[in-house]
């Protein structure tokens, strides 16, 4: 009897269940099984009076199975003939969703990532941007619209800001997606909003301020601090170019920093919020401008601290033009990518330092395919990530070794990718589709 | 698209409208409400959770979310509305306890509700942006209870009550008061500082105005910062008990404030028990109390730390210029050592050895020792004094430690050549007269001295022990050579390098016939071992040892100098000799001549020599006799010369004139130096960095340091720039 006292019976939708309570503690608190088991709902009262009561569930014997032997080995389990919506619809009731999906896929790694899935969208024309969101789901911009997945790659309804081209996309947390768009001419449409990922609403849309007056701009690339702040690049029509700075929780504009002549910010292709140095880096580069502008911006001084460009740097034979950078600050550079997917580093604490390339992949060299990409950069715990063509570098380490390749021959060149969530995602260019890469969890044995 | 429009038919859609009970939610509704009652009334035990978590599901999935949560929103602040009357109705002490255990009785169902509810909460909350209910069941409770008009003020002054009574010192129960304040802070930090913390920390301020004040009309000091510590100490322990944590510096500050900061300038110099007596009687507790509060507050050690300095520089000043204790050399910096031990244990026992407080004494000392041009000369006869007798049977460890307590209070000299220049003749007589003590502990000041000042200022002051040592080896040699010297006097010369060694003016006295020859063997000696090298002989500085016989045949060895031998040596042959004669025999100087005759006639005995008339001073027409009734407890006996132990003050301004004198090249040597490496440089700046170049030895006058220009630019190493005349060019 002593060993009996742990168990637990359920009748889920007519089948017997047994278990014990150990296993149902697994669960956690925030769960159907934790209520149903907390004190206060003084079961063990009911339970004892000898009677060995079991639990009525009026659910989805199936699911309950596949669920009972998530919480008992951590591991899971789809038989076939359980479909994987149905899956998570159930875990969804008994609160157990967050297991699915740590289930499902394991920590980030680079070096340890496999194709998952592939998503075919329905969108006409190439992609523009795709964003990996906090909790495993992501969204693409197509044109003027934006498709939203979560983590169950099912779609939600597509969002658009007045049928204006999405020029940047970014997720403020899980149930928010921000959009970036083009401003059409004197309706005072695009601009800047924020929706819903859930239900595709319209939940505010920002403002940009001069001389008291609203105007209606174009918002471009997106950037984010953990301080709860946006930052834009923005174009207004009277040339009010710059970074535009909002409020999260508020929503409202908290300072502009206005473009200097003979600089670029209001076209910047990416911002990168720094928090160490408490600066913003905002990158303009080739081939969206003839020349290419990299700058950190400090907001409380309202002073570019750290500039580089290329203006009047000689013209080698190979062309070499910057195409993506990224500021790594532990490493105090920001790291560059050209055209031929070549390395370059640049020295943040010499201002006006130039590019040290590093000659690694002359191999790529005359096999360019007819319809190239421009190469992106991403960092994501100290891997360093670069897509070209049709592949996904990973570099690791102090010197940054190329360390894997992801390359899938389907799907044509990757366009954009990027990181969050414990996955990968890249967007195609050619065929409208975006992969899914995970880390799968570790071995059984 | 043509062929549409032509038809009048169209095919009406199949639609299977799915049917929900339109009663359905109304239905659901009403079991979860009548839940969310039987669990307010503590009679769950009937209710199912799987049934009503079902239920909430349900009416989620098909969309009645929002009937869901305004229901639960109502329903919930009815329940708060009775409550509150509940709560109200308390009477008295009993007020606390019941909203207490409302707010407990309402978290327990705010549990069971969240967990019915728990799917609304993860999907249709996000989703439309609604509160948690959790958060929301805690707004209600902030918004019906904590903040209805009846109860807000009441649960503040009963707070408030609470607080006032444990400080006059009664027991509360303080678990109902952590609990309550716990209730606030889990409201929101907002509500914790509103309803609350604000308000205490206004009555607290007030509390303290009046206690202070109440204290320092009838405490002393001590007892004031006692009670201060007390305070404050109770309030740092009624935050552990019951308040955040985030309102202990907020707290202390008050107290600090009221009790501390307002009266600083009252305490310290609270008559009678203030700071300086405190420095005055050692009070090591009260000083640490002191220090540890008024670190607390603005300003407060800077304050401390005044009122010391300006206390020890009085004193010091005091001690150093007070004509009694110049009296007495080794007292004299004995007393600067005690002074100094004493604020070292304050500052190291009380103010937790701060920098800031080592600073204060280190600048007070610089001040007052150089108060006193003496001191420089004191301390080196301090050192004379130790090294002579004083560390007889001290362990080495204590000789180190009086050692570098004295290399503290040279380092406070500005004078420090003027040191080096007294050091020089005291360890000159040390050595000479064999009265070191320790060679180690000598070589060990030496050192500590190089590394103070550098090589440069005690370079003589080696040379001067090679001396001895040559000296040592080059007797040895002397007497290796001329074996047949074993018989009869013995001598022993020590060689001094000119410059090393204090010079004075030699005056040769008339050594005895068999000392002369003897010197003169020794001469030829030695110069023939060292060519191209000149001997002179410094007789006043030289001792002998005698062998005597008085009238009733006893014997003593004489312990004398070698003035007093010479004179002691022409007793062999005559039994009455004048003052005169003996001067004309001996040619020794007058002064020296008086007080040698004087340590060996007058001193009791000591008195070898007998003098007509009996007195006092030596006169220019005495006579002198052998004493033949000489007698002494000792065999050996040891006859000092009357010694200035202190300079006379001729003395003292002849030894002045020569530091200044030795001064000059040095100022001179730090203009061309500076010069040469800046080349052009106007006045100003010459005298500041030359003063700063030679702070390490001496302070140098401004005015000197002119005179010394004008006379480089006289010997044409500098000029005047011909346009601004501030302005002084090096020439090369």
């Amino acid at each position: 009897m002593g060993i009996q006292k742990d168990t637990v019976k359920f009748n889920v939708g007519g089948r017997i269940f047994q278990t014990t309570a150990t296993t149902i503690a697994n669960a956690g608190r925030d769960s159907f099984f934790g209520a149903l088991f907390d004190d206060n709902w003084d079961l063990r009262r009911q339970q004892q009076p000898n009677s060995r009561q079991e639990f009525f569930i009026d659910r989805n014997p199936d699911c309950f199975a596949v669920l009972l032997d998530l919480l008992r080995t951590g591991d899971l389990y789809i038989p076939s003939n359980v479909p994987e919506r149905l899956l998570c619809r159930e875990a969804m009731f008994y609160g157990l969703t967050d297991h699915v999906r740590s289930a499902k896929w394991g920590p980030f790694d680079g070096n340890r990532l496999k194709l998952s899935r592939s998503v075919t969208g329905r969108a006409p024309g190439d992609g523009t941007a795709i964003r990996a969101g906090p909790d495993g789901g992501c969204c693409v911009a197509h044109g003027s619209m934006v498709h939203v997945f979560d983590w169950m790659l099912e779609e939600h309804p597509p969002i658009n800001l007045d049928y204006q081209r999405v020029n940047d996309i970014g997720w403020i947390n899980a149930e928010n997606v921000l959009i970036s768009a083009c401003e059409r001419l004197g309706k005072g449409d695009g601009g800047m909003g924020l929706f819903s990922s859930s239900t595709g609403d319209l939940r505010h849309k920002f403002n940009v301020v001069h001389d008291n007056q609203i105007k209606s701009f174009t918002a471009g690339a997106l950037g984010f601090s953990p301080d709860y702040k946006i930052f834009a690049s923005c174009k207004g029509r009277s040339n009010e170019y710059g970074i535009g700075v909002w409020d999260q929780v508020t929503g409202k504009q908290m300072d502009f920093f206005y473009e200097s002549p003979g600089w670029s910010l209001g076209d910047a292709d990416k911002l990168q919020w720094l928090n160490a140095s408490n600066c913003l880096l905002v990158a303009t580069l080739f081939p969206r401008k003839d020349n290419c502008y990299i700058s950190l911006l400090d907001f409380r001084e309202k002073r570019m601290v750290w500039s580089w460009s290329d203006i009047g740097a000689p013209l080698t034979i190979d062309e070499k033009r910057v195409q993506d950078a990224i500021a790594m600050e532990e490493c105090n550079s920001i790291c560059v990518v050209n055209e031929y997917d070549d390395l370059g580093f640049i020295d943040l604490r010499v201002n006006g330092g130039s590019v040290r390339w590093s000659s690694r992949s002359r191999l790529l060299k005359g096999k360019m395919p007819d319809e190239p990409c421009y190469p992106k950069l991403a960092l994501h715990n100290e891997q360093l990530f670069s897509s070209m063509n049709d592949c996904i570098s990973v570099f690791c380490g102090p010197d940054w070794v190329l360390t894997s390749r992801l390359r899938r021959s389907y799907g044509g060149s990757i366009c954009n990718f990027s990181i969050g969530g414990d996955r990968l995602f890249a967007l195609h260019s050619e065929e409208n589709v975006f992969d899914v890469w995970e880390t799968p969890p570790l071995p059984v044995i | 698209m043509s062929n549409q429009k032509k038809r009048n038919f169209q095919i009406e859609a199949f639609k299977h409208r799915v049917v929900v009970d339109p009663k359905y939610a109304e239905k659901t509704w009403k079991i979860l409400e009548h839940a969310i009652h039987e669990i307010y009334n503590h009679n769950a035990s009937g209710l199912s959770f799987e049934e009503l978590y079902r239920n909430a599901y349900n009416m989620v999935l098909h969309k009645f979310g929002e009937k869901l949560y305004s229901g639960l929103v109502t329903t919930m602040t009815a329940h708060l509305k009775e409550i509150s009357k509940s709560i109200e109705a308390a009477q008295g002490d009993l007020f606390l306890e019941e909203l207490n255990r409302k707010w407990n009785d309402h978290n327990k169902a705010l549990q069971m509700i969240r967990d019915i509810l728990m799917y609304m909460d993860r999907t249709y909350i996000p989703n439309s942006r609604k509160t948690p209910v959790y958060e929301l069941g805690l707004n209600l409770w902030r918004d019906n209870i904590i903040h209805s008009g009846k109860i807000q003020s009441r649960l503040l002054s009963t707070l408030l009550e609470l607080v006032h009574r444990e400080r006059t010192g009664e027991v509360i129960d303080r678990g109902l008061m952590r609990n309550t304040i716990k209730m606030l802070m889990d409201l929101g930090s907002s509500v914790y500082q509103d309803d609350f913390e604000k308000p205490f920390l206004e009555v607290s301020a007030e509390f303290y105005k009046v206690e202070s004040q109440k204290f320092i009309e009838c405490c002393d000091c001590g007892d004031y910062l006692k009670k201060a510590e007390i305070r404050l100490n109770e309030e740092i322990e009624r935050i552990a008990h019951y308040l955040d944590v985030k309102s202990e510096a907020k707290i202390t500050n008050v107290v600090e404030k009221e009790m501390i900061a307002n009266h600083m300038t009252r305490l310290v110099h609270m008559e009678n028990s203030g700071l300086v007596n405190m420095l005055l009687d050692d009070k090591y507790e009260d000083l640490g109390r002191m220090y540890n509060l008024f670190k607390r507050v603005p300003n407060g050690l800077s304050m401390i730390r005044d009122v010391m300095t300006s206390h020890l520089r009085e004193t010091g000043k005091q001690l150093v210029t007070d004509a009694e204790s110049s009296k007495d050399p080794v007292e004299f910096v004995q007393r600067l050592l005690d002074e100094r031990d004493k604020y070292d244990k304050i500052i190291c026992q009380a103010f937790s050895n701060a920098k800031t407080f080592q600073n204060a004494l280190n600048s007070s000392f610089e001040y007052f020792i150089n108060l006193n041009s003496r001191s420089p000369e004191f301390i080196s006869l301090f050192v004379d004094d130790k090294l002579r007798k004083g560390l007889k049977g001290v362990s080495e460890e204590d000789v180190e430690i009086i050692l570098d307590k004295v290399m503290m209070l040279f380092r406070y000299l500005q004078e420090k050549d003027v040191f080096e220049k007294y050091y020089k003749q005291h360890l000159a007589k040390r050595l000479l007269s064999g009265k070191t003590v320790s060679d180690d502990a000598e070589r060990s000041l030496i050192v500590k001295l190089k590394t103070e000042c550098g090589y440069q200022f005690t370079s003589k002051l080696e040379g001067m022990f090679t001396d001895m040592k040559t000296s040592q080896d080059t007797m040895q040699g002397f007497y290796a050579n001329h074996p047949e010297l074993a018989e009869g006097p013995t001598l022993v010369v020590q060689v001094l390098t000119t410059g090393s060694w204090p010079t004075q003016p030699t005056i040769t006295c008339n050594l005895p016939t068999e000392m002369a020859a003897l010197c003169e063997k020794f001469r030829s000696h030695y110069l023939g071992t060292h060519t191209g090298r000149r001997l002179s002989w410094q007789t006043n500085m030289g001792t002998a040892d005698i062998k005597a016989t008085f009238g009733k045949g006893q014997k003593h060895e004489l312990n004398v100098s070698t003035y007093q031998m010479c004179v002691l040596m022409l007793f062999n042959n005559a039994d009455r000799l004048s003052y005169k004669e003996i001067e004309q025999a001996t040619e020794i100087p007058a002064s020296d001549l008086k007080r040698c005759l004087q340590s060996m006639a007058c001193v009791k005995g000591k008195n070898v020599l007998r003098k007509e008339p009996m007195s006092k001073d030596i006169g220019t027409d005495d006579a002198f006799f052998v004493n033949d009734k000489f007698t002494s407890k000792f065999y050996k006996v040891k006859i000092g010369t009357v010694v200035a132990q202190k300079e006379s003050e001729p003395e003292k301004l002849e030894t002045r004139q020569r530091v200044e004198e030795d001064r000059k090249p040095q100022i001179e040597a730090a203009i061309v130096r500076i010069m040469k490496s800046r080349r052009v440089l106007d006045h100003n700046n010459v005298i500041a960095e030359v003063t700063k170049q030679l702070q390490s030895r001496f302070l140098a006058n401004p005015t000197e340091i002119k005179k010394r220009i004008e006379s480089l630019i006289e010997r044409e190493f500098l000029e005047r720039d011909s346009d601004d005349r501030k302005l002084y060019r090096y020439l090369a």
